[in-house]
């Protein structure tokens, strides 16, 4: 791990220990950024300045308000600038399963006993609303 | 569409080929039962003796279809003549797309897989795809139903590298769903419902599929030219396996499976059937025809189709659009299953799938081609059944010879005694008409690569050729007992109402170990030697004819973990055994997956594995804001449910992320609120044993 760059950084009050604490913190979320080299350490040496030897959590707390500022938190954009989105616009279709008939001879017995009444018996009457 | 239309004249031709191939096989069937029949001793019960015969009679029956099915490839591939080859549709013209309509929808659906693999096999056929230049005519969907937090979340960084590095934002797509709904079908049918009416055409490839760009390209064109067409299957070539079983698998598969496909082509014409893969489908009559239906009831044979491509096929059919093989058509491969085990497995998911066709082998309106081939998929498992009972109750027969006393007169009134008859050259015709059927195709398989190389140079020449089939037909001997077990215990367990779960196909070489060997295997090694015990002291004499079964059930799990091991397989391929051409001399299309699987990984600052999805999307800004961008649901759930959720990142900042199921850790990746305050709350931790346990603490202070 590197150290913090020494250049017009006043000698920080405080442990050594709880300074190197929040230093590894904070550079290692703008390592992870994939920030470009310098800013990323810009940042890094602005928000420990500005947290001072408080604690990680103010350094951090430091750091997203100052990548929040320079528009460095708005997630992962595309070419436009928008929200990315892995998919396609939808374009809905239909897809339904059509009933199989697994025991034809089942069926059509049923077709064949219907007809046989039909025949016998006339067209089955269902008027309810007589 | 071609619903009421006039017949085509494939349909008759088809039809005639097939009673050829009924009269061909039946007319052998009945001699060959007739000569069982006559060889079987009278002693035995007539129940006993009918049931031998009708088992001896199917199985006849099986093997001679595929023995003529392997003689009618043999002279398409010699005759070179097929006027019904689909090919030829796209004979002569460039390797373009005319119709800017005609859009092709590359699908990848994956679950729980190896992600480098997935991506690796995309890179190698986006490529493929862009160098035709028709790419702007494809898009490509990896399709997920992954259940492990950590490889969705990988799934997610990867997918989104790739874009990156190839510009492929808008063109290489990733969904991610919700539940599992139908499996690979639902999967399938998903994407369909949501983008299926802005493709004409779609390829379903498996996770380890690859295609190439050209093979692709005349897919469509073929589709274009004749819109009769519902599904074009082509026949992939199976590689990259360096274990002795799949290097095995990989060689018959070169070797004999091109006269399959030839002679399936030649009996089914437009009724072939669609395996699930490598294939390209006419989407919208799919959309109308082939969404598959839950089957009623309850138990193994009910639910969700399993084995679906068999019945979409049968769907697609039934609508009036045709499923052609495109036999000769190259540059489509696929991964065959690394170890024994492995293919055991994948033989348990198959074996449920298929005996759930015989309840949709009398559904209306399926061609009988279709009915034959579900036949077919029920025989490849119930045949071990088959097998096994016909070989134990021969065994039985033959205790049954030397324990009771032979009865010369069986009917009191009768004058003559009945006495045994042994007819050997009988019997050695019989067993000499079956091996040949069994292993005839197999050396037919050298002919076509000999008349297309005299010297058989990629097969490591004429000799290592022979040998190869040689040494592959006795390794198929020892393993056949084995897989005939278990599929005949799957049968079983199927019927006995035993259900299977969706397990990830093992897709690397990392082999068999002992333990995983003896856990598989125990049960048939005891089988064997109880079995060969008892024969042996019994009857001695019989001993050695079923002694190559038990032998092999007897040492199943030495012969797992050797067939399963890359360092015998590489002895092999170094020996010039069981080489392929792909071995010989590398297509570029798999060499680009080789150097796209060998892609060093970008730059990763924490000290902890990549494969850490969860670790990473709760940790890492980077991926934390991808998968929170890639949540659609920003809204909050029921207030039980965001309370349930507040619990559960309480106990990961108390504990760390070890301690989470991965039930709570899915909740906490479907939660975009509430990853945001984790990912907040753990980069401010200030206890550094607790910083540690979520990487934040360089490994040198560790």
């Amino acid at each position: 791990m590197t150290s913090i760059p020494e250049t017009g950084m006043s000698t920080p009050a405080g442990s050594p220990d709880e300074w190197r604490y929040s230093r590894d913190r904070v550079l290692l979320y703008v390592r992870a950024l994939d920030l470009p080299p310098f800013r990323g350490l810009d940042l890094a040496v602005e928000s420990l300045k500005a947290a001072g030897p408080a604690s990680v959590s103010e350094a951090m707390r430091k750091l997203r308000e100052l990548l929040a500022e320079n528009g460095l938190d708005r997630g992962i954009l595309d070419e436009e600038g928008r929200h990315i989105s892995s998919m396609p616009s939808l374009n809905r279709g239909v897809m339904v399963a059509e009933p199989l008939d697994r025991v034809p001879w089942k069926s059509a017995l049923g077709r064949f006993l219907r007809r046989w009444r039909r025949n016998l018996f006339g067209p089955w009457e269902t008027n309810g609303h007589a | 569409m071609a619903d009421g239309g006039p017949v085509p004249a494939w349909r008759r031709t088809g039809s005639r080929r097939r009673l050829l191939l009924l009269f061909i096989v039946l007319i052998p069937t009945i001699i060959s039962s007739n000569t069982m029949a006559r060889l079987l001793p009278d002693r035995g019960s007539i129940l006993l003796d009918t049931f031998l015969v009708a088992v001896f009679t199917t199985l006849f029956a099986w093997i001679s279809v595929g023995f003529w099915t392997s003689i009618a490839g043999l002279v398409i591939l010699l005759t070179k003549k097929d006027a019904y080859r689909v090919s030829r549709a796209c004979d002569g013209l460039d390797l373009s797309i005319a119709d800017r309509s005609a859009r092709t929808a590359i699908l990848i659906p994956i679950y729980n897989e190896e992600v480098k693999r997935v991506i690796a096999g995309l890179r190698t056929t986006y490529h493929s795809v862009r160098e035709t230049g028709s790419l702007e005519w494809f898009d490509f969907f990896l399709l997920s139903d992954t259940t492990d937090p950590d490889v969705w979340v990988e799934e997610e960084e990867a997918w989104h590298r790739f874009c990156i590095e190839e510009s492929a934002f808008g063109r290489v797509f990733y969904r991610k769903r919700t539940s599992n709904t139908k499996r690979k079908s639902g999967n399938v049918a998903d994407f369909c419902r949501r983008w299926g009416k802005s493709y004409r055409y779609m390829a379903v490839f498996d996770a380890d599929s690859i295609m190439t760009g050209e093979t692709l390209v005349r897919l469509v064109q073929i589709m274009e030219a004749r819109p009769d067409i519902g599904i074009l299957q082509t026949p992939p070539k199976a590689v990259n396996r360096e274990t002795l079983i799949a290097r095995v698998q990989q060689f018959a598969n070169h070797v004999y499976g091109p006269l399959l496909a030839a002679g399936l082509h030649f009996w089914q014409l437009g009724d072939a059937q669609y395996c699930g893969h490598n294939a390209l489908i006419r989407v919208e009559p799919f959309m109308k025809h082939c969404e598959l239906p839950r089957l009623p009831g309850k138990g193994p044979l009910s639910g969700d189709i399993l084995s679906h491509d068999y019945v979409e096929s049968a769907l697609m059919c039934r609508a009036g659009y045709g499923i052609w093989l495109t036999y000769d058509l190259k540059g489509s491969w696929e991964e065959t299953p690394p170890t024994l085990i492995d293919e055991l497995k994948r033989d348990r998911r198959w074996c449920q799938g298929n005996l759930q066709h015989t309840r949709l082998l009398f559904t209306r309106g399926f061609f009988p081609a279709h009915r034959a081939l579900f036949i077919n998929g029920i025989l490849s498992y119930g045949s071990a059944l088959l097998w096994l009972i016909f070989l134990t109750i021969n065994s039985a027969q033959a205790i049954s010879e030397v324990l009771f006393e032979p009865v010369y007169m069986p009917i009191l009134r009768k004058f003559l005694p009945e006495l045994p008859v042994w007819r050997p050259h009988w019997a050695i015709s019989l067993l000499g008409s079956t091996t040949l059927l069994l292993f005839l195709p197999k050396f037919l398989g050298a002919f076509p690569i000999l008349l297309a190389d005299f010297k058989a140079r990629l097969y490591g020449g004429k000799i290592r050729l022979f040998l190869s089939i040689l040494l592959e037909v006795v390794l198929s001997m020892i393993l056949t007992p084995i897989r005939m077990v278990f599929h005949s215990l799957f049968v079983v367990s199927t019927l006995l109402g035993k259900s299977v779960g969706w397990g990830t196909q093992s897709r690397d070489d990392r082999g068999t170990t002992w333990r995983e060997a003896l856990r598989a295997h125990w049960w048939g090694s005891l089988l064997g030697i109880g079995w060969g015990a008892v024969v042996y002291w019994i009857t001695p004499s019989f001993f050695w004819w079923i002694s190559p079964i038990t032998f092999s059930l007897a040492l199943s799990a030495p012969i797992s973990v050797f067939t399963g091991r890359a360092a015998v397989g590489r002895l092999f391929r170094k020996a010039g055994l069981f080489l392929i051409p792909e071995e010989v001399e590398l297509p570029p299309p798999l060499r680009a997956l080789e150097d796209n699987l060998s892609r060093p990984d970008p730059f990763f600052p924490f000290p902890f594995s990549r494969k850490k999805g969860f670790l990473r999307a709760v940790v890492d800004p980077l991926v934390h804001s991808l998968h929170t961008s890639l949540l659609l649901r920003f809204r909050r759930g029921a207030p039980s449910r965001e309370r349930a959720r507040d619990r559960i990142v309480e106990k990961a900042l108390a504990c760390g992320p070890d301690s989470l199921t991965r039930k709570e850790r899915m909740a906490l990746l479907r939660a975009p609120h509430h990853l945001r305050e984790l990912h907040r709350k753990v980069w401010r931790l200030g206890d550094e044993k607790a910083a540690a346990r979520w990487g934040l603490v360089p490994p040198e202070k560790k």
